[in-house]
């Protein structure tokens, strides 16, 4: 089966032609399967934000191509098409929520696909119950918590019944609860409602739920993998401006004062359980 | 917060009265149709009716008095200057001297149209707070952008506008909250917004709103991204999930309305104006 996504050999310049130019992505191959969920991380600046919005055409590639279910970005006729299979989020939900109703808010994606109210109905019914929202449908965004807002922004995609989300960041104004809360919506979208998902983050602790990390430097992919191959490379990944995860830096200090812990412990889970086991 | 709290954007009393009821459109159609009665009006006979008009609609919202009237305090010293312009400026060939002082010479005619024309705007404020205690600026916008929608025709993007509005009054609040963070760090690094002359005074809002033009250009940015990529385009092809209904509730308040403006109308003309 074709990968939902897939980058080929896709380069993005910003200033294009200005003498400032700045070379954000640099032949970037990359493919995005059906029904996994993808992290990718790397140091601000690295180019993950231009990667991502190549993906539903926000933006459009300078050298390469883009392909969502065989649709290039870079026709302007497949924009719409595009925008319905693959959903954004972003990183600060006060700057993409736009009505004062979060059930009007969460209806603004379908209506503009032009659905009958009755189907719009119930494309919000469904988005406020999958993330968990119905209380809130009357509040003002106003009103809500950081995390609340953007499973608001999270449920607004959702309604528009998208193959994928690409979500830039969704977790980085976020207290730890809020964070906790929308990672937990994200994992339950992909596993339970089967939605292909992309995850831009920044926290080692949220790549490692995923099924495959890839990390970028400077517009090039530097390293792909599961997050437990990506992880034992420690010092490329602390090269690359990261870190590791929690559980894997305590496995590694326990080993460094001769505890026997496996190698590839990434999640908190996995080291718990084997502390467990040493009693 | 301080700022915040200060900010009350058509306050709006919620309740379940039929006149709460009632279809926005019916609401602002009756409101205007007011509003136009309104500007006729050169006799207290007729001041008379509107007021019992009014009264009653307030009672049947059941609106507290206090709250239909509340809005007008600040109003007053405008009220009273506008009264006082008239008695003084405003007369007549024929018109009868009150009292002179001064330069100033106070007529009958003058007193009249004073009393007129205060009356007028605060008859003006007070049905225009009735529409907005009684609607939510949410149903208002809908209704709006529906009575709008036949001048798309002639070229005027009414859901455009309507949607400009909509996010316009989300950002009230983040603004606001945005502009009592400048302000707050300004204060922090020794700032002090109530000294000094006017002049000094008025120089230090350029530190103030510089940067919050700048983040307001920056999430109007954001904001765009954020909505094309939820494929908005524009009004064409949009749909809405929530319908306009007019009901029984609405017939009733229209045939009200149209009794009304025909009793208004055969006052205006029966009882002849003093000017």
């Amino acid at each position: 089966m074709n990968p939902l996504i897939e980058a080929v050999d896709l380069s993005y310049t910003y200033r294009a032609g200005s003498g400032k130019e700045v070379q954000a992505l640099n032949g970037i191959n990359l493919q995005v399967n059906r029904g996994e969920i993808l992290a990718i991380t790397g140091q601000n600046g690295s180019g993950k934000s231009t990667l991502a919005r190549h993906f539903n055409g926000l933006l459009t590639p300078k050298a390469g191509k883009v392909l969502v279910e065989g649709l290039s970005v870079a026709e302007k006729e497949n924009i719409p098409e595009i925008r319905k299979i693959v959903g954004m989020v972003f990183q600060n939900p006060d700057n993409q929520l736009i009505s004062s109703i979060v059930e009007e808010d969460i209806a603004f994606g379908p209506e503009n696909l032009g659905l009958t109210p009755a189907v719009i109905r119930d494309r919000v019914e469904y988005a406020l119950e999958t993330l968990g929202l119905q209380d809130l449908r009357s509040e003002s965004p106003n009103q809500l918590s950081e995390g609340q807002k953007q499973l608001v922004a999270i449920a607004g995609v959702i309604a528009m019944k998208p193959r994928c989300i690409v979500l830039d960041e969704p977790t980085a104004h976020l207290d730890p609860r809020g964070r906790r809360g929308v990672l937990d919506s994200i994992l339950h979208l992909n596993r339970e409602e089967g939605i292909t998902t992309v995850l831009l983050t920044h926290f080692m602790n949220e790549a490692v739920h995923c099924n495959r990390m890839i990390v970028m430097d400077q517009g090039v992919i530097k390293m792909e993998g599961s997050p437990g191959e990506v992880f034992r490379r420690r010092e490329q990944i602390i090269s690359l401006g990261l870190d590791l995860p929690v559980a894997a830096q305590l496995a590694r200090g326990l080993r460094s004062r001769g505890i026997e812990v496996p190698e590839d412990i990434i999640q908190t889970e996995e080291i718990i359980d084997c502390l467990c086991r040493l009693k | 917060m301080e700022l915040t709290k200060n900010i009350t954007l058509g306050i709006y009393l919620p309740g379940e009265t039929s006149i709460h009821r009632l279809d926005p459109r019916t609401k602002i159609i009756a409101t205007t149709l007011l509003i136009i009665l309104l500007l006729f009006i050169r006799s207290y006979e007729a001041y008379g009716v509107f007021f019992i008009f009014t009264a009653a609609i307030i009672y049947f919202a059941g609106i507290p008095p206090r709250f239909a009237l509340c809005g007008l305090k600040p109003m007053l010293p405008v009220l009273i200057l506008m009264w006082v312009f008239q008695l003084f400026l405003y007369s007549t060939p024929d018109a009868e001297v009150l009292f002179s002082w001064f330069i100033f010479t106070a007529t009958d005619t003058g007193l009249h149209m004073g009393n007129m024309i205060t009356l007028r705007v605060l008859f003006l404020f007070t049905v225009t707070t009735m529409l907005t205690l009684t609607t939510s600026i949410v149903s208002l916008t809908d209704g709006l952008e529906s009575l709008l929608n036949p001048l798309r025709k002639i070229g005027l993007p009414s859901q455009e506008l309507v949607m400009t509005m909509v996010i316009a009054l989300r950002f009230v609040l983040i603004l606001a909250e945005e502009l009592d963070k400048i302000v707050k760090a300004q204060m922090a690094r020794g700032v002090a917004f109530d000294r000094g002359n006017f002049i000094q005074k008025t120089r230090k809002i350029f530190p103030v709103f510089l940067p919050l033009f700048i983040n307001a250009f920056k999430r109007a940015e954001e904001l765009i991204v954020a909505m094309e990529a939820r494929s908005y385009s524009g009004g064409k092809g949009r749909t809405k999930m929530k319908t306009l209904h007019m009901g029984r509730v609405d017939l009733a308040a229209g045939g009200i309305m149209i009794l009304y403006a025909a009793l208004m109308v055969f006052i205006l003309f029966s009882v002849s104006p003093r000017i």
